[in-house]
């Protein structure tokens, strides 16, 4: 067929030329460890990079924006109240009504000469809903971070001796998780606040109480799993301790489920509470949280209009941050669901 | 004898993230009415890429048949619409698959899932569509089939479900099977049994067989004809006998010296060096060449085209050139060549061809 | 299937159990009584109603008449409203709390389903992205904002719909469509997810050998086997429409249970609260019994096997 096209060919070209094997075998990619490649495949997610930025900038606002201020949450100044939003600067771009007029377009500030400006405006009592909203921003995160850490300490430990020990113990241990599981969290939180008092000490202990049993879950089927796969039973087999079996080869390949679990559990821990505030069970005036804002801002929707506008805006940025990273970390984790 | 299919130079690649992937580059075979070819390679070495695109169920996008023709009954597949390559699927050519615990759907019963097919392509009625279903089954050696039609793939075996798999295959009689690795995720004594009852299905209705695998045991079995593959690339090709007995090039030498063998429990299993090149980025030359310990400087530079070494056994290796030094295949090879023939002559039969 | 689902009833008998007993101890903690709106009242008519609702007997008694009491329903009377048994208030207000709920699930799961499979059959494209934004935004407003801004736009600004209250089916438009995006979003995600893994399965592979047209695959296995998992999200799914009741009815002003039961919090009408509280839960655990049932039945790997998963 094709030999003649080849057949000026030089004999040079037959000299043998065998392979350097070792060259061959040589790894030219750097090695990447697991959780580089992670971050390498979380850089690209852009949404989760804007949920990233988004929350750090609301975590620096709730952290420095009330210290900042030189007003108070609850100090109310009737001569100020209810005032609409009025930013520097801002106020001159008419679109996003921060000029300090109220829907029907009369200057509140000029009217009553109010000379401060009032970033998110005041409301019915004069309290100034920028130190506020940021106020329920630093309860919602909190929150947020209190969820994760039950979940980090309780989940984890619940399920991991119950999926380590397996047999009777986990026999127990999950029946108790199937009857915490009946009970609804709310009636948890009804039960808890009926005791205490409607606040911040009834929800972080309804939470204790059932908020961890996901992760529980999700880490027990974890070691399940793991446990029995070959290369536990080679540590085993070599003798390993079971302190050294469960921090050294069980825990670390658990961690993709545990980062992802309590990425979820953040933004529906944050839900929760500002659910809770805002049909009263939770955070109570004058005590200022994202839920209860909104809730008030209810009373003045037609009128007032920025009352539950801003508070809406920063618990649903803050809840879709959450969410975003929260899938990215699990797209980036878990390459099986990357499609 | 006749030729059923046509494959010319076939070009699939994967277009993904990181660049073009040229899984197939330049496959081109014939297959013949009523035998069996034998597709062997490694894993990534384009085999499974092939059979799927005969059948056009490659995903488009990422893969896309770049170049070449695939000619069935006059027409060529590349360029049949989706509904008209459906027309062909399961009725003139068609597939099974390597694992049998995954390739049933878990929540149908055995017999829809096999009347499917037939109802799809066959003008029959229900009642009739399940008379058929039920003979398959019957045909692929399973008992108690009416039972059985009733049944969800979890009550079946791994053997048992590949018989189905089969006889959803064989529901309208194709003229073409492909058998992607259709014994590999299965038990060794099963393997036999699936085995023969493909070559016994073939004897009874005369279809052909592409029997994709990378098993060389599987293919002295089962084949007439076997092509070699390795990068995308058909590197040798030729009857059972010429592959298993005059092996041209190197890299059918390694398969061969790889092959595990009872009579040889002192000697140390050979392996081929190295690992298949990144298809991202083909090398330039031979693509065997860094692994190839035969290599001529010429493989660094040159793709070696297809030499004839007989009317049905072709090889792309320099080692064939008129200028290349004379090369025998290493001990052990030739030492599996002469079992091979031994083998033969003890069951009293002559080599095929 | 039969022992699972008899251990199934056990463990949802055991669980009502337990809430009904924290409920009467918890009652017995509060501080509230019958007589706190009453108290210019004799020592003799104070005894007298002690003695009405079985009060002047020992704690263990009234633990198990009260425990009598729920076997037949009785779930005690609100201090409020004038008295009255807290099974006829539920009783009153269920109606429009079932409508709702019912509207908004069928609506939600309807819409979801179809955001899911397009999303998955067309993986990858605009109408992915799209309906894969939508999903995130969906499950990250909550619904008491989603409710405002539906309120102010379409019933303020707009006009089109009715802003409160509960007077015929157009009212029902509004809390339906706020208390459904939820739902819409869980159930697309969760569909989207399901949908792509079993397209790209084996047995997919193995219908489109056989020569099933595209849209037959999707229909006849893809979505039949992705379905399946869904059920199991219907069980949080209620608990997520229960909590998302008590804020649609307070701010649509519906007169359903969940308005009641907020209103109830705000007046510290403990009976009302524990009653509804048990309801609920009663609920809830059963629709999750029945889901699991469900699951066991639709997924034949289950049902033949006769056990847990």
């Amino acid at each position: 067929m094709a030999k003649q096209q080849y057949d000026q060919l030089s004999p040079e070209w037959f000299q043998p030329a065998p392979p350097n094997v070792g060259e061959q075998e040589k790894i030219n990619r750097p090695s990447l460890t697991f959780w580089h490649d992670v971050w390498l495949r979380l850089r690209e997610n852009k949404a989760a990079i804007a949920g990233m930025i988004m929350i750090v900038i609301l975590a620096l606002l709730a952290i420095f924006a009330p210290m900042a201020s030189e007003r108070s949450y609850k100090a109310q100044n009737l001569s100020h109240a209810k005032l609409p939003p009025k930013v520097p600067v801002l106020e001159n771009i008419s679109w996003l009504n921060l000029d300090g007029k109220d829907p029907n377009g009369v200057d509140v500030y000029k009217e009553r000469g109010v000379k401060e400006y009032y970033w998110f405006g005041t409301d019915d009592l004069g309290r100034d809903l920028w130190v506020r909203t940021w106020y329920g921003t630093r309860i919602s995160l909190y929150i947020g971070l209190l969820a994760a850490v039950i979940d980090l300490f309780i989940g984890i430990a619940y399920g991991g001796i119950s999926g380590y020990y397996g047999g009777r113990v986990d026999n127990a241990m999950q029946r108790v998780i199937e009857i915490l599981n009946g009970i609804p969290y709310l009636i948890v939180v009804i039960l808890f606040i009926l005791i205490f008092e409607p606040g911040i000490i009834s929800i972080t202990l309804a939470m204790v109480i059932t908020g961890w049993t996901t992760m529980a879950r999700i880490v027990r089927g974890q070691i399940l799993k793991l446990k029995n796969m070959e290369y536990v039973l080679a540590a085993r087999t070599l003798g390993a301790s079971n302190s050294r079996l469960i921090f050294k080869h069980l825990i670390p390949n658990v961690m993709g489920p545990i980062i992802i679990t309590t990425m979820f559990t953040i933004p529906s821990a944050i839900f929760t509470e500002a659910f809770l505030s805002f049909i009263g069970l939770g955070i109570r005036p004058p005590e200022a949280s994202l839920g209860s804002l909104v809730n008030e801002g209810y009373k003045s929707i037609q009128t007032y209009p920025h009352l539950i506008i801003i508070p809406s805006i920063v618990i649903s940025l803050l809840i879709l941050s959450f969410n975003l990273v929260a899938d990215g970390l699990r797209d980036a984790l878990d390459p099986k669901m990357r499609k | 004898m006749e030729k059923i299919l046509q494959v010319n130079d076939l070009h699939i690649s994967f277009d993904i993230h990181a660049g073009e992937v040229q899984a197939v580059r330049g496959v081109t075979f014939d297959l013949y009415k009523g035998e069996t070819l034998a597709i062997v390679g490694e894993s990534g070495s384009g085999k499974s890429v092939t059979s799927k695109a005969l059948m056009r169920l490659l995903p488009t996008p990422p893969s896309r048949i770049k170049q070449g023709e695939i000619l069935f009954e006059g027409k060529d597949l590349t360029k049949l619409t989706d509904k008209e390559m459906q027309e062909i699927r399961g009725k003139k050519i068609s597939m099974i698959f390597q694992d049998p615990m995954t390739s049933l759907n878990p929540t149908m019963t055995i017999g829809k899932q096999i009347m499917e097919a037939i109802l799809k392509h066959q003008n029959l009625s229900k009642d009739e569509a399940r008379k058929r279903a039920i003979e398959l089954l019957q045909l692929v050696g399973i008992k108690n089939a009416e039972l059985r039609m009733k049944q969800y793939p979890h009550q079946f075996s791994g053997g048992m479900r590949q018989r189905v798999v089969i006889a959803i295959a064989l529901a309208c009689n194709p003229k073409i099977l492909i058998a992607d690795e259709p014994t590999t995720a299965l038990d060794v004594t099963i393997q036999a049994q699936i085995l023969e009852l493909m070559k016994d299905l073939q004897k009874k209705l005369g279809m052909s067989i592409i029997f994709i695998t990378h098993d060389l045991g599987v293919v002295a079995n089962m084949a007439d004809r076997v092509a070699v593959m390795y990068a995308g690339k058909i590197v040798e090709m030729g009857t059972v006998d010429e592959i298993f007995y005059n092996p041209k090039h190197p890299y059918t030498w390694g398969l061969l010296a790889s092959m595990p063998s009872l009579d040889h429990k002192d000697t140390e299993l050979y392996s081929i060096p190295g690992s298949p090149p990144d298809l991202l980025n083909p090398p330039k030359g031979d693509a065997f060449a860094p692994r190839n310990p035969y290599a001529l400087k010429i493989d660094y530079e040159l793709e070696p085209p297809m030499f004839q070494v007989s009317d049905t056994h072709y090889a792309a290796t320099w080692l064939l050139h008129e200028l290349a030094p004379k090369v025998e295949p290493p001990a052990i090879v030739r030492e599996r060549m002469k079992q091979f023939a031994d083998i033969v002559a003890r069951k009293g039969g002559k080599p095929r061809g | 299937m039969a022992r699972y689902t008899i251990q199934r009833i056990v463990y949802m008998v055991i669980t009502l159990f337990i809430i009904a007993t924290l409920t009467f101890f918890l009652m017995k903690l509060l501080p509230g009584s019958p007589l706190q709106n009453q108290e210019k009242l004799t020592p003799e008519q104070r005894a007298l109603i002690l003695k009405e609702y079985g009060l002047d007997k020992p704690v263990p008694v009234q633990y198990v008449q009260y425990l009598g009491n729920l076997l037949q329903g009785d779930l005690g009377v609100s201090f409020q409203y004038d008295n009255r048994p807290v099974t006829e208030l539920i009783g009153d207000r269920i109606g429009p709390s079932a409508q709702l709920g019912f509207q908004a699930i069928v609506f939600g799961t309807i819409v979801g389903l179809v955001l899911g499979i397009f999303a998955a059959i067309r993986h990858n494209s605009w109408e992915d992205y799209t309906a894969t934004v939508i999903a995130v935004i969906g499950i990250s407003v909550p619904s008491f904002v989603l409710a405002g801004f539906l309120q102010y736009f379409i019933g303020v600004k707009l006009q089109w719909l009715p802003v409160a209250f509960w007077e015929g089916f157009k009212y029902t438009i509004m809390p339906t469509l706020a208390l459904s995006v939820g739902v819409i979003a869980n159930i697309a995600r969760f569909m989207r997810t399901e949908m792509l893994e079993v397209l790209s399965s084996d047995y997919i592979l193995t219908a489109r050998a056989k020569g099933i047209s595209n849209a037959g695959v999707v229909v006849k296995h893809a979505i039949r086997n992705s379905l399946i998992p869904v059920i199991t999200i219907l069980g949080p799914m209620a608990v997520n429409l229960m909590t998302g009741t008590l804020v649609i009815e307070k701010i649509f002003a519906v007169p359903g249970l969940g308005e009641q039961f907020v209103r109830s919090i705000e007046l510290n009408d403990y009976p009302v609260i524990m009653g509804t509280t048990l309801f609920y839960s009663a609920l809830l655990i059963f629709v999750i019994f029945i889901v699991d049932i469900l699951y066991g039945i639709v997924d034949p790997r289950i049902r033949l096997a006769g056990g847990k998963k």
